[in-house]
């Protein structure tokens, strides 16, 4: 690493490392090789050695320079370990976002849309006057099961009065619940 | 042709089945039992109710008032007091038929039911101290004819926003009933 062409090149090479699940760590390897390591197999063990120093970092939730300075061993080069440690830091948060962003999950809610439209005839009654709720909810799929680009579907849904207002007599007591959990 | 008295039975059995068009197989024992009863052959029985039938079907159609029904009635060949009696009940269960006929109309992707519920993420794969809230909400909605369950995650910003918007969306409904 000490060889890397500059500060920014070795801070854009740990973020990858970070990012990159462990099967993608050899091609990212194979691009880091010729700026940073001086053989293919020094920029694999590069990569692997960054990708889990920044997860480990990340999972124990480490924030001290301390604690990460710990991490490293005896002998390892004094400046490099200073510049490591401050990258890790700057990198931190956004990494822990990242990592949560990611976890499994069910299908998330990434929006929503309303309507209310009135309704003014049928095949039973010619002329009425009966308003309804149209909910559109843009959903994703777990990020995780889908490598490249997660899928997000839209569903449309529709409430009447009576439905609308037994679904917020339920989400009232869900934010009751919150409010007991908070106060705790 | 049938004497008052098992006119007005008719007529509640009749009624009966409207307010509740599910229980098909009463109704269809209540006529054969007023058939036996009243020495009548079911057959003109049912026949005659279809067409007594048409008359409160059309009438919600049509958003007729009592007066129109008693007309169409008396316009069909009943007596006065027959047809005031049938348009007496038309007002009284009126109510109850078009709020059946509104429900009946057409609804896509009927929201049926919501169950929820909510925990905290303890850690993960990633991170071995989490404590972050999310909230897991299970919709269950009718497709056509089949019932789907679609299960969908919201963070806590996500649910006050949610909540925020359908009290909008009541507010919207109340302004238009």
């Amino acid at each position: 690493l000490r060889q890397a062409p500059s500060k920014e090149a070795v801070r854009q090479l740990c973020q990858e490392c970070f990012s990159s699940p462990p099967a993608h760590l050899g091609p990212l390897a194979q691009r880091a090789c010729p700026g940073i390591a001086a053989s293919p197999e020094e920029a694999a063990q590069l990569v692997s050695a960054l990708h889990r120093l920044t997860r480990h970092v990340v999972y124990r939730g480490l924030t001290s320079p301390e604690d990460i300075l710990d991490l490293f061993p005896e002998d390892f080069h004094q400046n490099l370990k200073n510049l490591l440690t401050k990258i890790i830091l700057e990198n931190i948060s956004a990494w822990r976002n990242e990592a949560q962003a990611s976890q499994i999950s069910l299908p998330r809610l990434v929006d929503m849309d309303w309507r209310v439209d009135i309704k003014t005839s049928s095949d039973t009654i010619n002329r009425m006057a009966v308003p309804t709720c149209l909910l559109q909810l843009k959903i994703q799929e777990d990020a995780a099961l889908c490598t490249n680009s997660p899928v997000v579907s839209a569903l449309t849904v529709e409430l009447s009065k009576e439905t609308l207002d037994t679904m917020l007599e339920g989400l009232g007591r869900i934010r009751d619940q919150l409010s007991a959990v908070a106060n705790k | 042709r049938v004497p008052s008295q098992q006119f007005s039975a008719l007529t509640e059995v009749l009624f009966r089945f409207l307010t509740e068009p599910k229980e098909v197989e009463r109704f269809l024992t209540q006529l054969s039992d007023f058939a036996t009863m009243n020495k009548i052959s079911l057959g003109p029985l049912k026949n005659i109710v279809k067409s007594i039938l048409l008359v409160p079907n059309g009438a919600l159609k049509r958003n007729l008032s009592s007066e129109q029904v008693r007309a169409d009635f008396i316009a069909l060949g009943l007596s006065e007091e027959k047809a005031s009696y049938f348009a007496e009940q038309w007002k009284v269960n009126s109510p109850t038929l078009t709020r059946l006929a509104v429900g009946q109309t057409l609804m896509i992707n009927q929201l049926i039911d919501m169950e929820w519920r909510f925990g905290v993420t303890a850690g993960s794969s990633e991170l071995e101290k989490v404590g972050s809230i999310f909230l897991q909400l299970k919709l269950v909605i009718k497709k056509g004819s089949q019932m789907e369950n679609v299960y969908i995650e919201l963070t806590l910003p996500q649910f006050y926003s949610f909540l925020h918007e359908m009290e909008r969306v009541k507010t919207s409904l109340e302004s238009f009933s």
